[in-house]
């Protein structure tokens, strides 16, 4: 018995050795990398010497880095919201009223977003949202308006629409994971105890879906605080998000010390939401078993 | 059974249910009486489960009718009629306690939370639960998710507790100790209780009147014993317990007398209570193996006897069965003798004469 968990343990570090170097190498020593450039001072493409906290004192004093922190935060927790009332009903439609020979047809369909490129999905998005554009068209046709809305304009709605529409199957596909496991005898049960289907869902699908719906907020929020490429081309530049910051710092005013620090300080806050949700999540995967 | 006069609960009315081109349920009629431990018996996919989801709402019927205390049912979903359900699985809800899952019937119950709680906990001291309210629902057994499944159709004081084969997935000394635990329960709540089981023991054990339903339709409706000893079919018999067929020939009919000629047996008279209504089969007589006994040296037949010869010895410990050809025939019979003291189990081939009564007979055809 014994024996034989070790040579298992053997293989195992075997096989996870690969995949732990290349983390280790692309991951943790980047990550360490920008961890000490945030302490460091950065002038012209170069750090230097002695450790200093400047850079995070700046972080805190000056208003740009907060309300583009908070821009940031508030855009993604938007788009995380949009994304998952977008997505719970579809993965719903194809957990209850789908017949199972034609869910993978479904789960296959809702992928079809991901054939194209972003970066269309993005310039496709600028043509529907702006002026004159599709959106505009039919609501001055219809002659609900007689203005171009341009939705575009708005930097803020264009991004959040964008970024849903991009994250929607991500969302999907864990609720509705979530939302098979569900016993269906227990729907049964909840309308046999006198609940109508409505609070059938409330009181038992929902709750039970709800580790579903965490990890759908996880996947779609946390990527999304650090989006970087959509402000830039949908908000054409003048929504910046703490990703474009980070870009500029780095890239355009050549400071890697500053830019790190807003990484890390962008990296801390993203870190503490998702773990008030991971133990949210644990609570209720401790509850089903 | 003194259930007879009671008034009726349930009542099916010519119920039809198809799925597309499936004929489910084939013409159900039927009374369920008020009080009454029913179970609804047969194999697999003759229409059992699906009656007993008409009652509770689950299924739609096609045509006919279904009556709950008098009222159409028609239209009236699930949440709202007087009957709960004890799932196969149980569905015990997992993301609650033991005492929210019991409860959970409660919701718009007008009394104060610390009544309900009250209840809850009553509820769950009839199951022998007491005190288990505070667990998780999915850290218990089996037996205790059950119980927990009937707390929670009991709290809610049905007219009707619907039992969908509650028994079948505990084992076989957990399932005899809820058999009688269940029997117990009935007689106190004073709930018509309706079981869906393949088990036709269970059935017998357990009911006051039993549905025996084949193909989607009901054939035999009736107490235990009558279902047991006057069978109504071949394919009743055969179903409940274990049945002798003997071909015969009907020699004569008048009245109330039936005389058949057994092969092996020889000539019978039967009483017309003993023949129930013709099918139009080849005429065959049954007896159970409980109906038929070996003399042993010293004995004789009260009755009737016949000879044989032992084909087949099968030792259960309290009980021993024997295949017996009849005396210079091909029919062999089952027969069971209780294993007492001074009485041997006999070998293969030994020569007997098996003493049986005509009273026991049925006659199918």
């Amino acid at each position: 018995m014994a024996q034989s968990s070790s040579s298992e343990a053997k293989a195992g570090w075997l096989l996870v050795s690969p995949p732990a170097i290349y983390a280790v190498l692309l991951l943790a020593a980047p990550l360490a990398t920008v961890l000490v450039y945030s302490v460091l001072t950065g002038e012209k493409g170069a750090v230097s010497l002695p450790f200093t906290l400047e850079n995070y004192q700046e972080l805190f004093t000056k208003p740009i880095y907060r309300v583009l922190m908070g821009r940031s935060l508030m855009i993604s927790f938007l788009v995380t919201l949009a994304t998952v009332l977008l997505a719970y009903p579809i993965a719903y439609y194809v957990s209850f009223y789908v017949k199972p020979s034609k869910k993978a047809l479904w789960l296959f369909l809702i992928t079809i977003p991901f054939w194209t490129s972003y970066i269309i999905r993005v310039s496709l998005w600028r043509t529907i949202l702006g002026y004159d554009g599709i959106v505009d068209s039919v609501v001055m046709g219809l002659g609900l308006s007689d203005t171009q809305l341009n939705i575009l304009s708005n930097g803020v709605a264009s991004i959040i629409i964008t970024l849903a529409h991009a994250y929607a199957p991500f969302a999907v596909l864990p609720i509705f994971v979530s939302l098979e496991k569900v016993d269906r005898s227990l729907l049964e049960a909840g309308q046999d105890l006198g609940e109508s289907r409505w609070m059938t869902f409330l009181r038992v699908t929902l709750p039970l879906s709800l580790p579903g719906v965490i990890a759908a907020v996880l996947i779609v929020f946390i990527p999304t605080v650090g989006d970087y490429v959509t402000p830039e081309l949908i908000g054409g530049g003048k929504t910046p998000m703490i990703a474009n910051l980070m870009e500029t710092q780095m890239l355009k005013q050549r400071d890697q010390a500053m830019g790190s620090a807003i990484a890390v300080a962008a990296m801390t806050i993203v870190a503490v939401i998702s773990l008030i949700f991971v133990l949210l999540n644990r609570r209720f995967l401790g509850a089903r078993k | 059974m003194t259930s007879a006069d009671k008034p009726t609960m349930i009542e099916f009315k010519d119920v039809h249910k198809y799925y597309g081109d499936y004929h489910a349920l084939r013409g159900i009629n039927g009374k369920i009486r008020a009080g009454e431990f029913f179970s609804l018996l047969g194999p697999s996919g003759c229409g059992k489960t699906t009656l007993l989801r008409t009652i509770a709402g689950f299924e739609d019927i096609s045509s006919g009718a279904v009556l709950i205390d008098g009222k159409s049912m028609a239209n009236v979903p699930a949440n709202v009629r007087p009957t709960n359900m004890v799932f196969q699985s149980y569905a015990i809800f997992p993301h609650m306690s033991v005492a929210e899952n019991v409860g959970f019937g409660l919701r718009r119950d007008p009394r104060s939370k610390a009544e309900k709680a009250k209840a809850v906990e009553e509820a769950l001291e009839m199951v022998g639960l007491k005190g288990y309210g505070a667990r998780a629902a999915h850290a218990l057994s089996g037996g205790q998710r059950q119980r927990v499944a009937l707390a929670r159709a009991l709290i809610l004081k049905p007219k009707v507790l619907l039992l969908d084969e509650p028994l079948s997935a505990l084992d076989k000394k957990m399932r005899e100790h809820m058999q009688v635990e269940l029997i117990k329960l009935q007689r106190q709540v004073g709930i018509t209780f309706i079981l869906v089981t393949h088990d036709q023991e269970e059935a017998l054990v357990m009911s006051d009147r039993i549905a025996v339903m084949f193909e989607g339709e009901i054939a035999q409706l009736a107490d235990p014993e009558t279902l047991y000893r006057r069978p109504n079919s071949k394919k009743v018999a055969d179903f409940i317990g274990t049945m002798n067929f003997i071909p015969c020939e009907i020699v004569s009919e008048a009245g109330e007398h039936v005389t058949v000629d057994a092969k092996g047996l020889g000539r019978v008279d039967l009483d017309i209570g003993q023949a129930p209504p013709a099918r139009g089969e080849a005429p065959v007589v049954g007896l159970r193996p409980e109906t038929l006994t070996l003399l042993y040296p010293g004995q004789t037949a009260t009755e009737r006897a016949t000879e044989g010869v032992i084909d087949e010895v099968i030792y259960f410990g309290d009980m021993t069965y024997y295949d017996v050809y009849l005396g210079g025939t091909d029919v062999e019979v089952r027969l069971s003798m209780r294993n007492v003291p001074g009485r041997p189990v006999l070998d293969v081939g030994t020569k007997v004469q098996v003493a049986w009564s005509p009273s026991a007979l049925v006659l199918f055809r």
